[in-house]
């Protein structure tokens, strides 16, 4: 199945007085990495949930295209995964329990999902954690269990909304390892971070800042244009918090 | 003030006023409850459908019956149907108390000084139907001492009453049906309520909203394992309620079955449709409280329906437990009948209707 790519233009969300996302143009390239980097409160995942119509955007439109052709949202909805950012599992489930209870929920054929699930745990090493409750794993685990269940329906595109914050920075590196694996078979990827080192890991990153686009292109060629060595030294001379 | 308490005080106050949901919740429900309650609930038994079986001519029994009807206590009952035996008025519901004068009447049976008045209960609701029997009693003393100018210390009109549906008027049988309910209430609304809106407050809301799945796979998924979760507990009380309790069963099981059926299908989708209007689990428990404590005082548990005031009987009519409580004590109690039976089903199957429909237009799959 062909990878998804996805168009933000104009898109505007208020939430009261405090505009949350400013007009914002973007573009996430079918099969590519893409990081949204910005310090907190910059807009990434009022972002990520407008691009999935979770929220209603105030002004502007989503596209979805598959193999270069515009597709409704609905069509494409069941090939694209989703990682909240706040904790999204049930602690009083195990990882088995959340792997079964997610393989209901996308409706996947049993020997498809067990051949799923024997790949993910081996590629996530959480094997030997099947039947621990998911409120019992640690930081890195509980995300790696949340990227399982998202990686579950095999989707086209993934919208991932900060899934290293609060993780320790091996467990961070081996979560990054995982999501290179991905993106090797033609998934689109959008991770969104605060962590700024970890915008040299994507294809193409979107600086937001206060809800607006600030920067965009390949990490390198945005350091060299900015002329700054890291991505930290870019948003500390924009004045940001990063 | 101890500084640190203070911001403990403060703290907290600020976290539960800040929502508008909990100050409705707060001040608003709880003065709106206690106008209807102080208005509608009273133990004093009213409105009792009352038959005074006579022969004409018959002064004493008359003037028995006018005081009845005159006290206010009792409703004159017309009906079209004749009746060859005075408890058919009773089992068929058209009455709730029967004065039946002896043979030839009670004035001729005053003269022969054997002035024997039988008075036939409904005693499914054993709270009215002691302030019947006293009521009566009272009646007919007024009658001896104030039309007829006899004086006590015998009485010179003796009232044998005959109590249908719970001879031994057991309060243990009137009431462990109504207590099954509300266990049931307690297992069913409240636990779908709080479970919906823990997934809301916990984040996975979010991870379930953006998989491809249907509001109706989510309500429907959330919901009926509290249905099925609500139906095996229901045979486990019942047995407590028959087995235990000594509460007769004389109506068909299937029937009480179906009746468990809609009430727990009535109560999921209350419970189902308060969780919209909740944002965490706080919010949740004090609205199920809210709700569950009206639901209990109109539901006949404790005080009757038909002492109400006719303006605020709809709030019963449309309360889940006035139903279930009327179809337990008239399948377990009374056998069932068709109409009764059919009636209140329909009305459960009715608000599980509006319920349900609610709870979709009110369910969001945008956060």
């Amino acid at each position: 199945m062909e990878s998804i790519s996805i168009t933000a233009r104009g898109l505007r969300r208020s939430f009261g007085q405090t505009v949350a996302l400013k007009d914002v143009d973007l573009s996430f390239t079918a099969g590519h990495m893409h990081g949204v980097i910005g310090p907190e409160g910059a807009g990434k995942t009022t972002l990520m949930r407008l691009l999935l119509g979770l929220l209603k955007p105030g002004a502007g439109t989503v596209e979805f295209s598959q193999a270069g052709k515009p597709v409704d949202f609905d069509i494409v909805r069941p090939s694209i995964a989703y990682m909240p950012q706040q904790q999204s599992l049930y602690p009083d489930l195990s990882v088995g329990e959340h792997l079964d209870f997610f393989k209901e929920l996308y409706g996947i054929e049993r020997k498809a999902y067990e051949v799923k699930r024997d790949e993910l745990l081996e590629i996530t090493r959480l094997g030997s954690f099947v039947s621990r409750p998911a409120g019992q794993l640690s930081g890195g685990m509980y995300k790696k269990l949340g990227l399982m269940c998202a990686l579950l329906r095999s989707p086209r595109a993934m919208l991932l909304d900060e899934p290293t914050n609060g993780v320790d920075p091996i467990s961070r590196r081996e979560f990054w390892e995982l999501l290179y694996r991905l993106s090797d078979q033609n998934i689109l990827i959008i991770v969104t971070t605060a962590y700024m080192d970890e915008a040299e890991r994507c294809g193409m990153v979107h600086l937001l800042e206060q809800g607006e686009l600030v920067a965009e292109g390949r990490p390198r060629e945005l350091l060299m244009k900015e002329n700054v060595r890291t991505f930290d030294e870019l948003f500390l001379r924009r004045g940001g918090h990063g | 003030m101890n500084r640190t308490l203070l911001g403990f005080i403060r703290k907290e106050l600020t976290q539960t006023l800040r929502d508008k949901r909990m100050r409705v919740l707060l001040f608003v429900v709880p003065v709106i409850q206690l106008t209807l309650f102080g208005v509608a609930l009273s133990n004093e038994v009213k409105n009792i459908r009352l038959v005074s079986v006579f022969p004409p001519g018959d002064a004493v029994m008359q003037k028995i019956h006018d005081r009845s009807i005159a006290s206010g206590w009792f409703l004159p009952v017309s009906t079209q149907k004749v009746f060859s035996d005075p408890f058919e008025l009773i089992r068929s519901g058209t009455a709730d108390a029967v004065l039946v004068a002896p043979p030839g009447g009670l004035t001729r049976a005053l003269g022969r000084g054997d002035a024997k008045l039988q008075l036939l209960l409904n005693a499914m609701n054993v709270i009215e139907a002691q302030a019947m029997e006293s009521y009566v009693s009272a009646i007919v003393q007024r009658t001896i001492l104030e039309d007829l100018r006899l004086d006590p210390p015998e009485p010179s009109i003796q009232v044998n009453s005959r109590v249908l549906f719970n001879p031994g008027l057991e309060t243990a049988i009137f009431m462990v049906p109504a207590t099954l309910a509300m266990v049931m209430i307690i297992t069913t609304m409240v636990m779908t309520n709080n479970a919906i809106v823990r997934e809301k407050e916990m984040g996975t809301f979010e991870m379930l909203i953006s998989a491809p799945v249907s509001p109706a796979e989510v309500i429907y998924g959330k919901t009926i394992p509290y249905v099925i979760l609500g139906m095996s507990n229901f045979p486990l009380i019942l047995g407590v309620a028959v087995f235990v309790f000594g509460v007769p069963m004389r109506g068909s099981l299937l029937v009480l079955v179906l009746a468990a059926f809609a009430f727990v299908c009535t109560a999921v989708a209350l419970g189902t449709l308060i969780s919209t209007f909740c944002k965490n689990q706080q919010q949740a428990t004090l609205a199920a409280f809210l709700f569950l404590f009206p639901m209990i005082m109109f539901g006949g548990l404790f005080f009757p329906i038909e002492n109400m005031p006719v303006s605020i009987r709809w709030v019963a009519y449309l309360d889940p437990l006035y139903h279930y409580i009327g179809l337990l004590r008239n399948i377990m109690l009374k056998g069932g009948g068709h109409a009764y039976v059919g009636t209140h089903i329909l009305a459960l199957g009715l608000m599980a209707l509006v319920s349900v429909v609610w709870s979709f237009r009110r369910f969001r799959t945008t956060l």
